[in-house]
């Protein structure tokens, strides 16, 4: 018998359906505006044969919005740290996914997914995008706060708030991706996700500093992020008192 | 569409990850020597990778010793058991070849292997953050330990997991009912545990303490046997005075 009340979900309509989405994406400024407005469209010309320019263009426009993100949050300690910041957030993001490529695609399949490698890289590069262009928005904000205070533990959180909501909505494009992939579950992809966030901060933690300066381009001291948070906050609290 | 060409190739890694019945059952059903080739290429190279990213914490000696005998404990557990493993399939009902039952096992292997290979650069980074094994203090070293130990311990019960669950599959398929395949699984499993812990305990060390060189096998290897030693734990453990 069938419950009236539970509603019907829509069909899935899958990306390229509607007629807007098969038109191709020429220009790295398009990349950045099909990204927001039509990520259905980056979806389907994803699934495309020669979709290795696209995911380029991608990847490029990606570091160049995480290299103008980088500037930012470089210019609270100025110096070295100008140049230093920007390449280690890029070179940190992009790592943080290298690393995590292998285990997607092994959750991707695992979950029935048709999706292939190339399409699952393309995924990731719009991960990346989306991530880049969202810093790249709440730029202005960081700036204005990093002239303003002195506090080294504030701007580390608020750069880990404007982190964290981009990469809210670059994660939310892969899942999008997974459910037009015939994916039969998702538990994969969320698994994946925290083992992509967890690798993330720890990857920023071992390229640190970000934000402060340091004698040294790379810690001479390993430590896991949150031993690495408390003992941020530890010392902000020393330095007050 | 996936061409079911019946060829173990490399690029099909993702429809043996997905479990698609049709190819795998032509790999299964009709085995060949190159798949054989791929399916060993495969088990080296993914547990190669996985054992130097656990052997590195150690030493980057350690690391190249882990990542040879990795491959070689499944390798040796695989055709340790064969013959018997061969024998009991269709003594419980499961009514198949030497061959299929070699590429059956080979290919669960080759899974495994390729998660294992998959997650290899995750444990290398935690590994790379991890004060090094020799120089941390006491209670770092005592958490890193633990975390370490508990992801090795996630990702190779995953690994393996996945592993038997499309095992399973593939021999329901292959003529068993669901109830022949878990006895024929189990006893596979018991099997390759058995020799595969003795194996484990042969090749030690897999990732070394500080205190002790870094070597290929310890001096004592082949004294004793990993259940000798289980045995003697557990008796010190309930009975602490006895044969001192």
């Amino acid at each position: 018998m069938i419950d009236l009340n539970v509603p019907t979900p829509p069909p899935l309509i899958a990306p390229g359906d509607k007629p807007g989405e098969r038109e191709p994406i020429a220009g790295v400024l398009a990349v950045a505006e099909a990204m927001l407005r039509q990520p259905r469209r980056v979806m389907y010309q994803l699934q495309q044969p020669g979709s290795g320019r696209l995911i380029a263009a991608m990847l490029a426009l990606a570091i160049l919005c995480l290299g103008i993100y980088g500037l930012i949050v470089g210019s609270f300690s100025g110096g070295t740290q100008l140049w230093a910041a920007p390449v280690k957030i890029i070179s940190g993001l992009f790592g943080s996914a290298f690393i995590c490529l292998p285990s997607l695609y092994i959750f991707t399949c695992l979950s029935g997914s048709q999706a292939r490698l190339r399409e699952v890289i393309g995924y990731v590069a719009g991960v990346l995008l989306l991530i880049g262009i969202l810093l790249v928005g709440f730029a202005p904000v960081a700036w204005i706060f990093s002239q303003s205070t002195q506090s080294l533990a504030w701007m580390g959180f608020l750069h880990l708030l404007f982190w964290f909501i981009a990469s809210v909505f670059g994660l939310r494009f892969l899942d999008g991706g997974f459910a037009h992939a015939k994916a039969r579950t998702n538990t994969g992809l969320y698994v994946w996700i925290v083992i992509f966030l967890l690798t993330s901060l720890q990857m920023m933690t071992a390229l640190r500093p970000l934000i402060g300066k340091a004698e040294s381009f790379l810690p001479r001291e390993k430590m896991f992020f949150v031993a690495h948070w408390y003992h941020n906050l530890d010392t902000e609290s020393e330095t007050k008192h | 569409m996936m061409i079911h060409s019946g060829i173990l190739d490399v690029r099909k890694i993702g429809a043996l990850l997905r479990g698609e019945t049709g190819c795998i059952d032509s790999w299964i059903r009709q085995p060949r020597v190159g798949n054989l080739a791929v399916q060993l290429i495969w088990i080296v190279v993914g547990m190669g990778c996985y054992g130097a990213a656990m052997g590195a914490w150690r030493d980057s000696l350690q690391a190249l010793y882990t990542a040879l005998k990795f491959p070689l404990i499944i390798l040796l557990t695989t055709f340790g058991n064969i013959l018997i493993n061969a024998m009991l399939a269709p003594l419980l009902g499961l009514n198949i070849t030497f061959r299929q039952c070699l590429t059956a096992i080979l290919t669960s292997c080759s899974l495994s292997s390729a998660i294992l290979g998959a997650f290899s650069p995750l444990i290398a980074f935690m590994v790379w953050n991890a004060p090094p094994l020799t120089a941390a203090p006491a209670a770092t070293s005592d958490l890193t330990h633990d975390a370490i130990l508990l992801a090795h311990v996630l990702i190779i019960a995953f690994a393996g997991t996945v592993a038997n669950l499309r095992l399973s599959q593939w021999l329901t398929q292959l003529g068993g009912s669901a109830a022949i395949t878990r006895r024929v699984l189990f006893a596979w499993l018991a099997g390759n545990l058995f020799l595969g812990s003795q194996l484990s305990w042969i090749l030690r060390p897999f990732v070394g303490l500080p205190g002790l060189p870094v070597e290929f096998l310890r001096p004592n290897a082949l004294h004793g046997n990993f259940y000798e030693t289980v045995l003697q734990i557990c008796a010190h453990l309930f009975f602490p005075g006895h044969g001192k």
